[in-house]
């Protein structure tokens, strides 16, 4: 099990991705420690998710993309 | 004490054919839990100032009787109360006293709601829930009216209640003493400075009865008077009007407003007052001035303490001030306190008053000092089992009331005294009161509004 990644820090733009093995880019993060808002980049389990926006529960990122 | 024997308009704990009321309504705990239910949870109650939450997505966390409640102003710019208390497992969603989000998330579960109290985010929605978790259902739970008056913000948790206004009734012009700018222009007031917050041990009644216009206490605040703490250097407060004016109790009997006020002759003029700074002075002449020059009676009319039932003290004129008697137990009230100023006054008048302002009212301030020893003291005293055998008197005025009052042309609403002369009565006491012992005893509002039943009689004739 990796580190846990502290959402709060995590900057609009950032690249993370989630546990599904989809990868969103951050576009408001509310700093509650909890919720990312973001929009999908990639998504092998559901491809019509790519280019939507939704919300990103902080135990669903899994890395921060470089 | 047996719930069958506490439901007392009639039954002596509220007597108001002696002028008697039971110590019961203040220290017994099953008379306070039912208060929630039939008094808080029904009436119109005070949650906040709108100057409180400028921008989108602000919010302030205020409270409705015994329970926090989220003042905010959503992303579309509506204003908003909600619960605050998450659906899920009832955690509050917002642990801040104020500011500006996105979203209120709950930090025990991770539900999350939007500044409209939409439900937005839940944790594992499609692998836990499976999608299947109607989230329409379940957002937070919102006020049943809300009402926003010239800046001021209250809302009802009973659909059934009358609007704001309605319920308000002629009270309004008293209320507006404090909303309206000190030229006479209407709505000018914001919140200056953050809302005074503390708990005092009393049951919330003694502050709300206080406040009804209780002027019998005056020599409490002797010792604020022998110091100077007034904006003129002397006593407490300018009151160069009193040579001049009628003092008045002003009560309205079927909404359970009351209030002191002052009726100025027609042709007054502007007495000094702020001496302690000739720039407010001068300020403050000014608006008189305006405001004497403005239409209505309004301008004839000078505010002092008052209560809009259940728990809102309002104070119009020095210090200008809201004060909200949150309860907390049947033997702690939760005070909070809001002082006000004209939103375009210069920074200078600003400044001065919110010494003046803090320097009376507030924990540290000295004529709340005074009143919080009485209320804290006579609370106490009146908890053990002989002292709740003894009733407390209200009998003083009782008779003397008098309705369409009207002097020198102007015309005052509901049950008046004229206290010139009197220098006291308890008609504002047994107006709370009455008016809380029916709440108490009516089991819908249909049955607390005969003002409606009155007109759709005269309809009818």
């Amino acid at each position: 099990m990796s580190d846990p990644i502290n959402v709060r820090a995590l900057a609009v733009g950032t690249r993370v991705m989630l546990g599904s093995g989809a990868e969103v880019e951050i576009i408001v993060n509310p700093e509650d420690g909890v919720w990312l808002f973001a929009r999908y980049l990639s998504s092998a389990d559901d491809p019509a998710m790519v280019g939507t926006e939704d919300m990103i529960f902080a135990q669903d990122v899994v890395e921060i993309r470089p | 004490m047996p719930m069958n024997a506490t439901r007392g308009y009639h039954s002596g704990l509220v007597d108001l054919t002696s002028g008697q009321i039971s110590r019961e309504i203040f220290v017994n705990e099953d008379i306070y839990a039912q208060e929630q239910e039939r008094v808080f949870a029904r009436s119109w109650l005070f949650v906040g100032h709108e100057s409180q939450i400028p921008n989108n997505g602000d919010f302030f966390v205020s409270r409705m009787g015994e329970e926090s409640v989220i003042l905010c102003r959503d992303r579309s710019g509506a204003v908003r109360v909600f619960l605050n208390s998450c659906r899920h497992r009832g955690m509050k969603v917002c642990r801040y006293d104020d500011g500006n989000a996105a979203v209120f998330t709950c930090p025990y579960h991770g539900w999350s709601y939007g500044t409209d109290g939409a439900l937005v985010g839940v944790p594992f929605f499609r692998e836990a829930y499976h999608s299947e978790l109607d989230k329409t259902k379940w957002g937070l739970v919102p006020v049943a009216q809300l009402a926003c008056y010239k800046g001021t913000v209250w809302a009802n948790w009973d659909a059934s209640a009358p609007p704001f206004l309605e319920h308000l009734g002629e009270f309004r012009r008293f209320l507006d003493l404090i909303l309206d700018g000190w030229d006479g222009r209407e709505g000018q007031a914001e919140l200056i400075g953050g809302v005074q917050k503390w708990i005092i041990p009393c049951n919330w009644k003694f502050p709300a009865e206080n406040f009804s216009g209780d002027t019998y206490h005056n020599i409490s605040h002797r010792s604020v008077d022998l110091v100077g703490a007034g904006p003129s250097g002397r006593s407490r407060r300018d009151y160069n009007e009193l040579n001049v004016a009628r003092k008045l109790h002003v009560a309205l009997p079927d909404r359970g407003h009351q209030t002191i006020t002052y009726a100025l002759p027609k042709d007054h003029q502007p007495q000094a007052a702020y001496q302690n700074s000739p720039e407010v002075a001068e300020y403050f002449r000014h608006c008189e001035e305006e405001r004497r020059r403005r239409p209505g009676s309004n301008n004839r009319l000078m505010g002092a303490p008052g209560e809009i039932f259940p728990n809102v003290a309002l104070l119009p004129r020095q210090p200008r001030t809201l004060a909200v008697w949150h309860p907390k137990s049947a033997h702690e009230t939760e005070v909070w306190r809001f002082f006000f100023v004209d939103r375009d006054a210069p920074q200078q008048v600003k400044n001065f008053l919110r010494d003046y302002y803090i320097r009376y009212s507030g924990p540290a301030g000295m004529t709340e000092q005074d009143d919080m020893e009485n209320w804290n003291y006579a609370h106490a005293a009146s908890r053990g089992v002989i002292a709740r055998r003894y009733p407390y008197t209200y009998e003083m005025g009782m008779g003397h009331a008098v309705e369409n009052y009207e002097w020198d042309g102007l015309q005052i609403p509901g049950r008046v005294i004229d206290l010139t002369k009197a220098q006291a009565s308890e008609e504002p006491m047994r107006n709370l009161y009455r008016r809380w012992a029916q709440f108490m005893e009516a089991d819908s509002w249909d049955e607390l509004m005969p003002w409606r039943h009155e007109t759709a009689a005269q309809a009818a004739q």
